[in-house]
């Protein structure tokens, strides 16, 4: 990378309680452009797992975009809100303040939040709500299971012998649900720290965040692997799950198969850092054009145009 | 808690400042993290580890070498001799911030290994050492990281990196190049072991079958250190989400070090 950068540490949020990085174009920062925002994943600190984060902020800085890494509070560095906020409301509650920050410190008009995993559905929470939100980038979020995961789960599973001996040893899945339609509950501890994504109150909230995001505008760009396979095992689920949702010309898909959840292998590190920068270049996120003008909207018909090309 | 970068403007390292939260000062300490995956895994129990000290009135300050963390560099780039120099530049910084005059050390895995041998070098301003589950033998702690693998998934075997990359293996997805491996390998704390400062703190919460030599040096050189083990889970090794113990810090083992340091 020849580009030259710097880092900053910072304290940001009311209290000045939340630590991030952000790491910028050494010389001229080019207005205008949003600022990225890269999100915890569960309880990894800022740098991400295998410091993939701290790469990605380091490879859009070099391109010429202001991004912030910051530790979301009791993860990493940064201390325990004192407000007594759930963990859902207190996560859009730091990121609202962290976007309010950049809006303050770094005069940032537009946002884009990256997250991978809860980072993607903090992402896509608070990004339903907050109009600076100009883009996304959702890795592995959650979404419901539907009739085609279902299918492909079966027949995935019934292909593979070990599924077979689970099977006869009263392992897997399927035992699980037998148990618990008997009146066991022996499972239920270990499950309850995931959220049941066929809930249909589930559905339905997000399903609304997904609405909202699009009526505001905002670009998504969406990728799935296959190493999160309860949760999702084909490209197209998020429009299957979501039907009613006007995703056309504002979501990009990805589905990297033999990928596992938290991209380990270098070459799928870098082909989501290549995803990822290709998508945050459209004209709507570049300089070229004046913001909020006729121009951008332009260009973001643009933007639609190409999105429709890729079958979006 | 400061967040700062310090260092040359080619080699800026990142670190964490916590000052003494009561009076009077106890001292200041460097926290020295372990390698790759284990540090991502450890980091949560390291910073809990700097808040107790803090409160019991050590000025800590914790860092990323270079090429680890939010320090500048790529890991292909580190190698050993430089982390030396990483944690002998942490030293001065913390000396210069605080005005203390001495600092201990407190290492963890490879950290251990490395504040080790800063500490037989550097002489009278170290003033106490901690190794925690220390690396021994270089060779064991490679194999070890050869065989981590998440859990609750397929094992992710390590991946070998192109020639022109370093060579070495992609471990969890860190590069453990050929250069750093070997010289991973050639670290041996045991050899080491008699020359370590009297005032050191040996804390085991994970057995090796190198702590059986490690004993035998100790005894052997009439040390009046011995390895002290306390039952406690290794925050270094990922335990599956909705695991009990998923995130938390080995608390025994913090109480432990902050009760000795004191």
């Amino acid at each position: 990378m020849s580009a030259k950068i710097v880092n900053q540490a910072v304290t940001i949020g009311r209290r000045q309680s939340l630590v991030g990085i952000v790491t910028q174009p050494a010389g001229y920062v080019p207005s205008g452009r949003p600022v990225c925002v890269i999100l915890n994943s569960g309880i990894i600190h800022r740098v991400g797992h295998h410091r993939m984060y701290v790469a990605l902020a380091r490879m859009l800085a070099a391109a010429g975009s202001q991004v912030l890494r910051f530790d979301l509070s009791g993860i990493g560095d940064s201390e325990n809100r004192l407000d007594g906020l759930s963990p859902l409301d207190a996560a859009i509650a730091d990121i609202r303040e962290a976007v309010d920050w950049l809006a303050t410190s770094k005069s940032a008009q537009r946002i884009i939040l990256i997250g991978l995993c809860s980072g993607a559905d903090h992402a896509l929470i608070y990004g339903s709500s907050d109009p600076r939100v100009a883009g996304l980038v959702l890795l592995d979020p959650s979404i419901p299971p539907t009739l085609q995961y279902y299918c492909r789960y079966f027949a995935r599973h019934l292909r593979q012998p070990k599924s077979w001996g689970d099977m006869l040893i009263g392992r897997g899945r399927v035992w699980n649900w037998i148990r618990k339609f008997l009146g066991d509950r022996s499972e239920e501890v270990l499950e309850s720290h995931r959220i049941k994504l066929g809930d249909p109150a589930v559905r339905a909230y997000l399903e609304s965040a997904y609405r909202r995001t699009m009526n505001l505008g905002t670009q998504c760009q969406a990728v799935f692997t296959s190493g999160f396979p309860h949760q999702h095992n084909y490209r197209r689920q998020i429009l299957d799950a979501f039907p009613s949702v006007p995703f056309e010309g504002q979501l990009r898909l990805d589905y990297f198969d033999g990928c596992d959840h938290v991209f380990t292998s270098e070459a799928d590190r870098k082909r989501l850092f290549g995803v990822i920068m290709k998508w945050i270049q459209q004209p709507g996120f570049v300089e070229t054009l004046p913001a909020a003008t006729t121009g951008e909207a332009a260009s973001a018909k643009d933007l639609q145009m190409q999105h429709a090309s890729h079958g979006t | 808690m400061t967040p700062f970068f310090f260092g040359s403007s080619d080699r800026q390292l990142f670190g964490i400042y916590e000052a003494a939260r009561c009076a009077p000062v106890k001292g200041a300490a460097v926290l020295c993290h372990p390698w790759g995956p284990e540090y991502i895994h450890a980091h949560r129990s390291l910073r809990q580890l700097s808040n107790m000290l803090a409160a019991a009135g050590f000025h800590t300050l914790r860092f990323d070498y270079f090429g680890t963390g939010d320090s500048a560099g790529d890991m292909t780039e580190a190698r050993l001799a430089g982390w030396e120099a990483d944690i002998r530049t942490a030293m001065s910084e913390l000396l210069d911030i605080t005005g203390a005059r001495q600092v201990s050390l407190v290492g963890l895995r490879l950290g251990a290994a490395l504040a080790a041998t800063i500490a037989i070098t550097a002489g009278a301003k170290v003033r106490s050492l901690v190794l925690w589950d220390p690396v021994l033998r270089g060779e064991e702690h490679v194999r070890e990281l050869h065989l981590e693998s998440p859990p609750g998934e397929k094992a992710i075997k390590p991946r070998p990196r192109a020639p022109e990359d370093g060579g070495g293996y992609d471990i969890l997805g860190f590069p453990l190049t050929d250069q750093i491996e070997s010289e991973m390998k050639a670290l041996d704390l045991i050899a080491l072991a008699p020359a370590l400062p009297a005032r050191s703190l040996i804390v085991a919460s994970h057995p090796l079958p190198s702590h059986d030599g490690l004993r035998r040096v100790l005894d052997e050189n009439k040390r009046d250190q011995a390895i002290e083990f306390i039952a406690d889970h290794p925050p270094w090794i990922e335990l599956p989400l909705g695991h009990p113990l998923s995130g938390a810090a080995p608390v025994k083992v913090l109480r432990r070090i902050v009760e000795w340091l004191a």
